[in-house]
């Protein structure tokens, strides 16, 4: 793997991982916005 | 798939292992990073959940092959028929798929290995935790829980600590699959081989890149959903106890919002194996490449905006039912092109029956089976009528048993020989093949009938009418069962060494680049990116 996929690699997870954080808390959110 | 070949395979290929130490002994597994370590991890694991899978769904069985209760009382039985559920779903299949994954997109993409290795390492080792952990709930007080896989509320908050076992569960393997598919898309993405393009890789890549998408984008809800339920049991929320001014029906919408999308997880990837065997054994390239590539997303697509179709008996508005029922409908459409796709690919073929190709041909004609059922589920006035019936415990098998499993029992038999330099038992294969697919029939064709004449799922106990039927499912369910043993036995033959030595491309009529390198696949593979034409 070059240090140039490496990079790539790196932002494309960090990418990937804040969507899964997003659409997570985005359902928590919106659960609670439903409560009150 | 365009005919992909290799134009620069170093020859030093097969003699990589001399450059870097290949670990041995139990730090090579603890510690793994390599990708076909790992990918043969995920393989053992999940068959050993599918023993246990298989073994509840055995206990439930037992209890059904008389009216009244003999063995178990309905608490254990629930518990039984939930965690035989939630292991098949999370500890068998999906891990199965991410195990081919692991093992097959390096190699067939020219790549040296997965994206980010050390993570893959963690995604796996955290599958023997949430499977002590779903394990471990039948020893919790009051037991596992027993609200069904799909963990309904209210049922779910009122069940005790094994439900909080589950969630915690659940959270565990979820996190698995989510680090699973952030490195199946990165690696398909940013490490595919110079002149690798996205429409020359081969459909088993591309049906796991769709997939790992729809897992990225399912996963954190039902991740949500449970942490919901968590929070209702146990920190004062009221996402959906109805006391507190929840709404138990929002668990449905949120839980289905994944739980739909989830069934193509199961899916797609087998329609990914099914695309790479039909080929090898017809001699043809795939029909429709590019039609199959799309009809893949359309799926993906199309699953996102269909979920309350398991929600019809909730009450919802008739032009609710209305949506629900005609956009399920749409999914035939891709669903049809696929087959229409694996069929055209067999026409005037030269078609050799190999065990790989009969488990491809049975998935093709049992699926279809099950995509019928679905399509007749989908109608809203008789989902209502056959809701939560054996009719659905039914088709929702021929989905995923004939489905999933049997797409992953070709593809097991396809790439054995790669994976262990040996040639599997031919004749034993097809006794595999031939015993599975009938005792398969013997169990689940006979519970369209019990769900149609009003026997619910989830019951211990039932009227003596459904007794013919129940016993024949019974039956024809530790037939199946019994089948695996020859699975286990062939593929244990073929690891320890014993059957003809297979060479690099055993079959005829296979293409990739995984054909390129040795069988077995040495423990370092494409360090020299390939370059293909």
């Amino acid at each position: 793997m070059t240090p140039e996929q490496r990079r790539r690699n790196r932002i494309a997870g960090i990418i990937l991982a804040i969507i899964v954080i997003a659409i997570f808390a985005w359902t928590f959110l919106r659960g609670a916005e439903l409560m009150n | 798939m365009s005919s992909v070949t290799a134009d620069h395979v170093p020859a030093s290929q097969g003699h990589d292992d001399h450059h870097h130490a290949v670990p041995h002994g139990w730090r090579r597994w603890l510690f793994a990073t390599n990708h076909k370590d790992i990918g043969t991890m995920y393989l053992i694991f999940s068959f050993i959940m599918l023993l246990e899978g298989g073994t509840l769904a055995l206990l439930l069985r037992t209890e059904l092959f008389e009216p009244g209760l003999q063995f178990f009382q309905p608490e254990l039985f629930n518990q039984f028929t939930t965690m035989h559920g939630l292991i098949m779903i999370f500890g068998a299949i999906m891990p199965a798929f991410v195990g081919f994954a692991n093992w097959m997109i390096p190699l067939q993409i020219g790549a040296s290995d997965m994206a980010f290795a050390r993570m893959n390492n963690f995604s796996f080792w955290l599958l023997p935790v949430g499977a002590i952990l779903f394990t471990g709930s039948f020893f919790a007080p009051g037991g596992a829980t027993a609200s069904g896989w799909t963990m309904y509320a209210p049922l779910s908050l009122q069940m005790g600590p094994g439900m909080d076992f589950a969630i915690f569960a659940v959270h565990i393997l979820g996190a698995s699959s989510i680090m699973g598919a952030i490195n199946i898309v990165v690696t398909i993405l940013n490490m595919r081989a110079p002149g690798m393009t996205l429409m020359k890789m081969p459909l088993f890549c591309w049906t796991w890149l769709i997939t790992a998408y729809l897992l990225i984008a399912v996963m954190p809800v039902l991740a949500a959903a449970v942490t919901m339920l968590l929070t209702d049991r146990h920190f004062g929320t009221s996402f959906f106890n109805a006391a507190g001014g929840g709404d138990p029906v929002l668990y449905q919408h949120v839980f289905w919002f994944f739980g739909h999308p989830e069934v193509y997880i199961m899916i797609l990837p087998a329609f990914g194996i099914v695309s790479a065997i039909v080929p090898a054994f017809a001699r043809k390239p795939l029909f429709g490449y590019a039609s199959m590539v799309y009809a893949t997303a359309a799926i993906a697509i199309l699953s996102f905006l269909v979920w309350a179709h398991h929600m019809f008996a909730t009450g919802m508005p008739v032009t609710g039912q209305l949506y629900f029922m005609y956009a399920t409908m749409l999914i035939s459409i891709p669903t049809g092109v696929k087959i229409f796709n694996w069929v055209a690919t067999m026409w005037r073929g030269s078609l050799t029956f190999e065990t790989p190709m009969l488990f491809a041909i049975g998935f093709i004609f049992v699926f279809t089976i099950g995509g019928f059922t679905g399509l007749i589920l989908a109608v809203a006035p008789i989902d209502i009528a056959v809701h939560d019936t054996y009719y659905v415990v039914a088709h929702f098998h021929y989905v995923l048993v004939a489905g999933s499993l049997f797409a992953l029992f070709g593809g097991a038999y396809y790439w054995l020989p790669k994976w262990t330099g040996r040639m599997y038992d031919e004749r034993l294969g097809k006794w595999h093949f031939w015993s599975t697919m009938i005792s398969f029939n013997v169990t689940f064709f006979p519970m369209h009938f019990l769900g149609l004449a009003g026997m619910p799922r989830r019951y211990a106990d039932y009227a003596a009418q459904f007794t013919d039927f129940h016993q024949v499912a019974t039956i024809g369910a530790f037939w199946f069962g019994l089948s695996q043993l020859i699975f286990l036995y062939v593929v244990l033959k073929a690891y320890s060494g014993r059957g003809e030595p297979a060479p690099a491309k055993p079959w005829e009529g296979a293409e990739g680049l995984e054909w390129s390198v040795p069988s077995p696949a040495p423990f370092h593979t494409f360090e020299t990116p390939p370059v293909v034409k």
